[in-house]
């Protein structure tokens, strides 16, 4: 990690680039989270390579981070009394969500950039739209939209962070992006935004490969991928541990 | 430590686990009964997600039924032609209630299915109990005459007769195999044994013998359990074995606590405390039903 920071800092000092630009990186590029009961960190760097420093510096500067899981079809689900009954009556489905949705940035977003441009980008969580949807009307989907978002920030699966960008120094940040365990696995794409006056004046997008690993993992993988064995092998083992304790029974007895 | 569940996707602490399954475990051997309708409302009311619940204490009844099953096998009061018979009524409904389970996903109605399922379940099984548990205490009071069980019913005028040896009984395949086909449908659907339902119809309907009802339908609920966890496994891989393993645990170390405590308690005050208690669990579950929920919307995602 140190190493990482120090590469960074090489890379933003050497290069005599003109103008603003980014460089990122990730802790790592392929993450596997490991048997992480309550979920895992990764971390995301980054420099700013500008020829100036900050006494030379004007206008204001920020950093938008967002980490965008793999797309996924949610369907969302209303609740009606019928009969006295509360049941679920209305269905939207929003195709094309992200799986898992990250924003960090240095100050409250609404701060940063006029709603125009956070829009344009999809920055924040009141931006995530769907690439469809099954209603046509959007006034119909909207409902339907924001609570999808509510749950899954319940969920924390999204979230934003406005203050998770942290400098350290003039021109070095870091990002803790922190990844519940029952996260997706798949490609995610970490977008990192530098903001001068509330314009985007350079973006960079790195992809990341979340995979999980350990135990529940692999179990997870086994139920999905061979279900007629998972299946037989609770089985099994339900069996098993039965015929064991009534041993224990007799013993007792 | 915290214990990731990775069909229900959630993160609980090992002993919350190992206690759910051990004070199911007791009740279960308190009462000697398998504990499903108990065990499934409880998780749900965890937040474990519905068909993960019904699906996981399938197989966590398998467990506690082998366990019974065994015991009873010792004692060699098992009819198994009895249960094979049962058994053919019970795959069949087992692979009926799966289907109709993963449909009642798709329309994303199985939540209230189950909770309404088992609100009319345990509500009249609880009311039953309760009524009959009352008047024998009363009874128990003054003296009581039983009434002659009547020798035929409807049961005898079925076609297709078959002899049960163990059972001295010559009756139709009919009413075992449809018995069997009702519990596997409750089974997949609920997460129960069915053992409640079973036991007084093969004492009052098919005139079975007593002392091989338990055992008989012990097998039969290890089997149609067994089949409703690959079903459901197969089907909406929602088995987490994590979790079964938890609850088996602290089911074994509950049970051998509340059967202890079963022999010291008069039978008939055992009876109404469980009557109690189910319905209890009926009106928690109606009262979630009609209660305005906190939250109206609900996610599902890759199920569009």
């Amino acid at each position: 990690m140190r190493r990482l920071i120090a590469s960074l800092a090489l890379c933003a000092l050497a290069s005599g680039a003109s103008a603003e630009d980014l460089v990122s990186g990730l802790s790592q590029d392929q993450i596997q989270i490991t048997s992480n009961y309550a979920g895992t960190d990764i971390v995301v760097f980054g420099a700013i390579e500008s020829p100036e420093t900050s006494e030379t510096a004007g206008g204001i500067r920020d950093v938008v981070v967002v980490v965008r899981g793999p797309d996924a079809d949610f369907a969302v689900r209303r609740k009606a009394r019928v009969a006295g009954i509360w049941i679920n009556r209305n269905k939207i489905s929003l195709y094309g969500m992200p799986a898992y949705y990250y924003a960090a940035s240095t100050r409250p977003l609404s701060k940063i950039a006029s709603a125009d441009t956070l829009a344009q980008y999809q920055i924040g969580l009141a931006n995530l739209r769907p690439k469809g949807e099954s209603t046509r009307s959007p006034r119909k989907g909207e409902p339907f939209r924001l609570a999808a978002i509510r749950l899954r920030e319940r969920q924390k699966l999204y979230a934003e962070a406005p203050a998770g960008v942290e400098f350290l120094g003039y021109s070095l940040f870091r990002v803790r992006v922190p990844v519940p365990a029952s996260v997706a696995t798949g490609e995610y794409a970490v977008q990192v935004y530098l903001f001068r006056d509330g314009n985007v004046v350079s973006a960079q997008t790195t992809p990341l490969f979340v995979d999980q690993i350990g135990l529940e993992r692999r179990l997870f993988r086994f139920a999905h991928g061979r279900p007629y064995a998972y299946g037989l092998a609770t089985v099994a083992v339900a069996m098993l541990l039965g015929w064991g304790s009534s041993f224990l029974f007799r013993k007792q007895a | 430590m915290e214990i990731y569940l990775p069909i229900a996707e959630m993160s609980v602490h090992w002993l919350v686990l190992l206690g759910m399954g051990a004070a199911v475990g007791f009740l279960s051997g308190m009462f000697g009964v398998g504990g499903g309708f108990l065990l499934t409302p409880l998780l749900i009311f965890y937040g474990v997600p519905a068909e993960v619940a019904v699906a996981t204490t399938a197989s966590h009844l398998t467990a506690s039924s082998m366990s019974g099953a065994v015991a009873q096998w010792r004692r060699r009061v098992i009819d198994f032609k009895m249960a094979g018979v049962m058994l053919a009524g019970g795959l069949a409904g087992t692979i009926v209630g799966v289907q109709l389970f993963a449909l009642l996903r798709r329309v994303g109605q199985a939540d209230i299915v189950i909770s309404a399922g088992y609100v009319i379940l345990l509500g009249s099984i609880g009311g039953l109990m309760l009524n009959e548990s009352l008047r024998a205490l009363r009874a128990a009071k003054a003296a009581t005459t039983q009434p002659a069980a009547e020798r035929h019913n409807w049961i005898h005028g079925l076609p297709l007769k078959m002899r049960f040896r163990t059972s001295r009984l010559y009756i139709s395949v009919i009413p075992p195999i449809v018995l069997g086909f009702i519990v596997g449908i409750l089974s997949s659907i609920l997460g129960v044994g069915g053992g409640f339902v079973i036991v007084p119809a093969m004492i009052y309907l098919l005139r079975m013998p007593t002392s091989v009802v338990v055992g008989t339908s012990l097998v039969q609920i290890v089997f149609v359990t067994a089949m409703t966890t690959i079903l459901h496994a197969a089907s909406d891989f929602s088995v987490d074995i994590v979790l079964a393993l938890f609850l088996i645990l602290g089911g074994v170390i509950g049970a051998q606590y509340g059967v202890r405590i079963a022999a010291r308690m008069q039978g008939e005050m055992l009876r109404l405390l469980l009557a109690v208690l189910v319905l209890a669990v009926g009106a928690r579950l109606l009262y979630g039903l009609v209660i305005t929920p906190r939250e109206l919307y609900t996610v599902a995602v890759g199920m569009p």
